[in-house]
């Protein structure tokens, strides 16, 4: 299964057609929305998203749908399962030639770091063990953000969520390191799993393409950056998408059958202070009183992981 | 009793704004209830909140379809059938409405008295920021109402302020955005409405349906087109395309997908549907997207 599509090298190779409608209801500015929008333009029109309940079930809303394609709506924590049963009905379809296989769609998990960090973990382990053929699209934005932001155990260390205010007892807001979801999938070894980010849209473009040669379960993890959330002017979701990538806090990357290869490697990190300081979510971190050792330790972590992992390019 | 409706979008402050006034009516000695009514949480969604204000005890609940007040944050909200701010709206109902278009009643031909207030433009000036008009808007409930002292309203703003844990420095200037509303507008002697007579229970027969009305479908593709958006913005993003450089950026970071790129490269807005997020602003790496404050009706 070849893909048609050729390599990502600059900006202009990005497709003009768009597949999402403007017209939704999700938040402007919203970072996971322009991920999607970029991402389909590589897949096509060829899907069906599968959609577990988070922010993206209020793309397609009754009776409207912003979709040139079809869309399932599941609960929170069955979206595999459900492109699993999509996937079977196309095969048996395709196999008694009731569908022409140029018809054929690509099935598409469309979740949240709630569903996908949490509650939909067990069935997404089941789909993979089963090499189930389908693509799984995760916006993380590090929280539950369509009930209000509350801690998912997307969370980084030391963000304020609407359930871990920063008190007396824990002035750091939440005390729980962020689940390394990109690990737990490596270590299925799925044929593609890559990170990627709406500020870098040439990498995630190529990282789409890459994928498409793969039969298999094929994740993508997009850091999207929420204004309503992470408490910051809409206009600065690029800006913030970026410094993520820049300090180091969000590593692109993608792992075939488990071995990893960075694709884009920030030849000096920025201080995550850069990154920390532009969102309201870690203000309690700056005033009134300076939390330094919440931010050393947010510090450490990274620069833990960058002389500590062994960096591919 | 006094039945103030509240509408506005998701980050307005609409909820906000109901509890101002709730809690205001409180210090000065009334009963006071108040509550919002959203679906799914989102920026830019409708939002309606109630607040019921009265001398005696409010035994009444739930929504309330026809309010002796009506506040509306954002015109746009207006036409919008999922808002529908004007239900309900009598001869004797009092309308504000949050806009900079000064022939709005009969733009919409609305019934009842109709205000008009830039709680917008109020914001923008005094704490720098125009998204957020709760303290302004529940400032005006305050006066328009005309039984709750400058003092009382004060004191709420601050106390539901400091609730949702604004910095000391913001709630001070939304303090000054809900006295200048209190000082713009004057209080309107309130005509309540005719009681509702009880009207006898009818028993309703449902007609056979096909199962499939229980999963409700959409067949048609990307028909979501036809909701506009665009009455979100505060500001707009302008090109100016004798300057551009034609960097495909705007057209690349767009998160709706909103600026197309014509036969020679030039990017070009789809107003309609732009939210006004103004990361094209933002990232235009040659500075040729400049912005304009929001004033049409949509």
């Amino acid at each position: 299964m070849q893909s048609d599509h050729t390599a990502y090298k600059r900006i202009k190779d990005i497709s003009r057609d768009e597949f999402i409608l403007p017209g939704t209801t999700v938040c402007a500015g919203c970072g996971g929305l322009e991920a999607l929008r970029l991402a389909h333009k590589v897949l096509g029109n060829n899907v069906v998203f599968v959609n577990a309940a988070g922010c993206f079930t209020l793309l397609a809303l009754f009776p409207y749908s912003p979709f040139k394609g079809s869309w399932l709506y599941t609960n929170m924590a069955s979206a595999p399962a459900g492109a699993q049963g999509i996937r079977d009905a196309l095969d048996i379809l395709i196999e008694k030639k009731r569908l022409r296989p140029e018809e054929d769609l690509k099935v598409i998990v469309l979740a949240g770091d709630g569903s996908t960090y949490d509650m939909a973990l067990s069935a997404t382990s089941g789909a993979i063990y089963r090499n189930l053929d389908f693509y799984y699209f995760c916006y993380d934005n590090e929280a539950y953000g369509n009930t209000g932001m509350q801690m998912s155990s997307a969370s980084p260390l030391g963000a304020k969520t609407t359930t871990s205010i920063p008190d007396e007892q824990s002035p750091m807001g939440t005390k729980f390191h962020k689940k390394d979801i990109f690990e737990i999938w490596r270590a299925h070894k799925p044929p593609y799993i890559a990170t990627i980010s709406p500020r870098h849209p040439v990498d995630l473009s190529e990282k789409f393409r890459r994928s498409m040669q793969f039969k298999g379960p094929k994740l993508f993890i997009a850091l999207s950056p929420c204004p309503t959330g992470w408490l910051y002017d809409p206009s600065h979701s690029a800006k913030i998408a970026r410094l993520a990538v820049e300090t180091g806090i969000w590593a692109l990357k993608e792992a075939v059958f488990g071995e990893t290869i960075h694709t884009y490697i920030p030849s000096k990190l920025k201080p995550v202070e850069e990154y920390l300081s532009v969102q309201g979510r870690f203000s309690h971190l700056f005033v009134p009183v300076r939390q330094d050792e919440t931010i050393k330790k947010i510090q450490d972590e990274i620069n833990y992981y960058w002389n500590h992992t062994e960096i591919q390019k | 009793m006094i039945r103030i409706r509240f509408h506005g979008r998701g980050g307005h402050g609409m909820k906000t704004a109901g509890r101002i006034a709730g809690t205001a009516a409180f210090l000065e000695g009334y009963y006071a209830q108040d509550f919002p009514v959203y679906g799914a949480e989102r920026r830019g969604a409708p939002i309606t909140a109630y607040t019921r204000i009265s001398k005696d005890r409010i035994l009444e609940r739930g929504i309330f379809s026809e309010p002796d007040i009506v506040i509306i944050a954002d015109e746009s909200l207006i036409n919008d059938p999922a808002a529908n701010p004007l239900q309900g709206v009598t001869k004797k109902t009092i309308t504000i409405i949050n806009t900079m278009v000064n022939d709005i009643k009969d733009k919409f031909s609305i019934l009842g008295i109709v205000n008009t207030i830039d709680a917008t433009g109020l914001c923008l000036e005094i704490i720098g920021k125009g998204s957020a008009v709760s303290a302004a808007l529940g400032g005006a409930a305050c006066r328009i109402i005309g039984i709750i002292q400058k003092d009382n309203l004060i004191n709420a703003v601050i106390k539901e302020l400091k609730n949702i844990n604004l910095p000391e420095e913001l709630i001070e200037k939304n303090v000054e955005v809900a006295e200048k509303c209190y000082e713009i507008l004057s209080p309107i002697i309130i005509q309540h409405g005719e009681d509702i007579p009880d009207s006898p229970i009818e028993t309703i027969t449902l007609p056979y349906q096909y199962p499939t009305m229980s999963s409700p479908s959409v067949f048609s593709s990307g028909n979501i087109i036809e909701k506009k958006t665009g009455g979100w913005r505060i500001f707009k993003p302008v090109i100016n395309l004798e300057k551009c450089n034609k960097c495909w950026i705007c057209f690349v970071y767009c998160p709706e997908g909103v600026i197309s790129l014509d036969e020679s490269e030039y990017p070009h807005i789809d107003y309609d549907h732009c939210k006004g997020c103004l990361i094209c602003y933002e990232e235009c790496p040659v500075k040729v997207i400049t912005v304009e404050r929001e004033i049409e009706t949509w």
